[in-house]
């Protein structure tokens, strides 16, 4: 498949003015450009629906087989039709566009960002526990707020919502289930104010924080020094 | 043709959070259960014992892999201090082993439970912390022994630990050591706060094993890397031991 693409290609026939190069190299590099249409979403440059759900599938059977989580992170841009009513329908492009990029630079190599709808993203994270989705999430909420984009000259901020799940492998879980799952926390995030990080809250370790705030309560009420 | 002899009892000792002298604690243990005249298996899960003298010297034995590979018998990787007492240490690979898949997991819990059955009592000292590695030990044995201080941060930790084991991972029985207390009643205290809490939230009854005093000749003896329990038999933290090891003992008798 790599070979359709190698631009160092020469005639086999070694003829310097072969008529049939220049239309070969034309239809390899349509080829490639239809390659990535197919996968990639042409406003912000990152991966469309369709790649999304194939490359989610991988994951988690990948998931199945090693043990090793793979992490959901969905979020939608708060107020997004604000923003085309306010400063006109080519300023929802471009605001797409910059939370694309500021993103884009705040996850890693392995982790696949998706535009999944108008104003939803997705990102995949391979090889990602929960507690590590959740601390990911939170960045990019963190980046998204404090990068204004700059729309007609002047800067405007940008929120978002972000709903955050992972998948162990234990369970029997298709990818339409694990999305709808990951949903669920996306939708509680606008529920409870947006611009913010919601997750299963029963799910996280000691390394986050693992105690209602009553258990707390309870744990300390109960050793006050006396006698 | 029915065998006569009980089927091993495997603990698993963990703590919230490090620092409570869980591995001292359990090195000790397994001193004092040999004392008792049990045959008792150490595992070591986190690379504790790796500073632990009594180990040092000691010819390396094969890993867990290599007995896996290449069919031997897994006693080849037990290290013996003593006839009773057998060691598998954190070089046996069985540490690494529980952070790879399910595959190698489910092989090395086969390992283990073959080895188990050489012995009266396996304890595995576990990470301190929730890793996977201490979830997957606190899984494979009968009983999970909880090691805490009498401190705010120890109990928070070790209350969040024993949530966590219960809900997520279906584990009931939970048997609580209070270690480096001032006395027994603090101990018993810290004991009592985490029973209630428990019992409360999460519907769970929290068993007692005991308490250990906090003492001079065990930080000497933690510095000097030996097991106190040998060197200063007569300390209060080794009499303690020696109770913890009857009435763990006395669990024993309870088992189906």
């Amino acid at each position: 498949m790599d070979r359709l693409f190698d631009s160092q290609e020469k005639c086999p026939s070694t003829n310097q003015e072969c008529p049939v190069f220049d239309e070969v190299r034309r239809l390899r590099e349509e080829c490639k450009r239809l390659q990535e249409l197919t996968q990639v979403d042409t406003l912000t440059g990152l991966f469309n629906f369709r790649y999304l759900m194939m490359a989610l599938e991988g994951e988690m059977e990948r998931t199945r087989r090693t043990g090793l989580s793979t992490g959901l992170i969905m979020s939608d841009v708060d107020h997004f039709k604000r923003i085309n009513d306010t400063h006109g329908h080519e300023s929802g492009n471009k605001a797409l566009q910059w939370i694309g990029k500021v993103w884009h630079e705040k996850l890693r190599r392995i982790d696949m960002a998706c535009r999944y709808g108008g104003e939803e993203f997705v990102v995949i994270l391979p090889g990602t526990r929960l507690p590590q989705a959740i601390r990911a999430a939170e960045r990019l909420r963190f980046a998204l707020e404090n990068s204004p984009v700059r729309l007609n000259g002047k800067p405007v901020r940008l929120t978002a919502s972000f709903g955050v799940d992972a998948y162990r492998g234990r369970k029997k879980l298709n990818v339409e289930t694990f999305i709808k799952q990951t949903d669920h926390f996306l939708l509680e995030a606008k529920a409870k104010g947006r611009n913010r990080v919601c997750y299963d809250e029963n799910k996280i370790t000691l390394a986050i924080e693992g105690l209602t705030s009553d258990e707390r309560e309870a744990l300390f009420a109960t050793r006050r020094p006396e006698k | 043709m029915l065998s006569s002899k009980p089927p091993p009892v495997t603990l698993c000792i963990t703590s919230g959070k490090g620092g409570v002298g869980k591995t001292s604690l359990t090195v000790n243990l397994a001193f004092a259960l040999v004392k008792k005249g049990d045959r008792v298996l150490v595992v070591d899960g986190d690379l504790g014992l790796a500073n632990v003298d009594v180990l040092l010297g000691l010819s390396v034995k094969r890993t867990i892999r290599d007995v896996l590979d290449s069919g031997a018998d897994p006693l080849e990787s037990v290290i013996y201090l003593e006839p009773n007492l057998g060691v598998l240490p954190a070089s046996s690979g069985v540490p690494e082993m529980v952070t790879l898949g399910p595959e190698d997991q489910n092989r090395l819990g086969n390992v283990l439970t073959t080895l188990s059955r050489h012995f009266h009592y396996a304890l595995i000292d576990t990470a301190a912390g929730i890793g996977p590695s201490v979830l997957w030990f606190n899984r494979f044995v009968n009983r999970n022994i909880i090691v805490l201080s009498p401190d705010p941060a120890s109990l928070t930790d070790s209350y969040a630990l024993i949530k966590i084991l219960s809900r997520d991972h279906n584990r009931k029985n939970f048997h609580l050591i209070v270690n480096l207390a001032n006395s027994d009643r603090e101990g018993l205290q810290a004991y009592e706060t985490l029973e209630k809490v428990a019992k409360k939230y999460l519907n769970l009854d929290l068993q007692f094993l005991g308490t250990v005093p906090d003492d001079r000749s065990v930080h000497k003896a933690v510095r000097g890397r030996y097991p106190f329990i040998q060197k200063t038999p007569q300390s209060k933290a080794s009499q303690a031991l020696f109770d913890l090891a009857d009435r763990i003992r006395m669990l024993k008798e309870m088992t189906s």
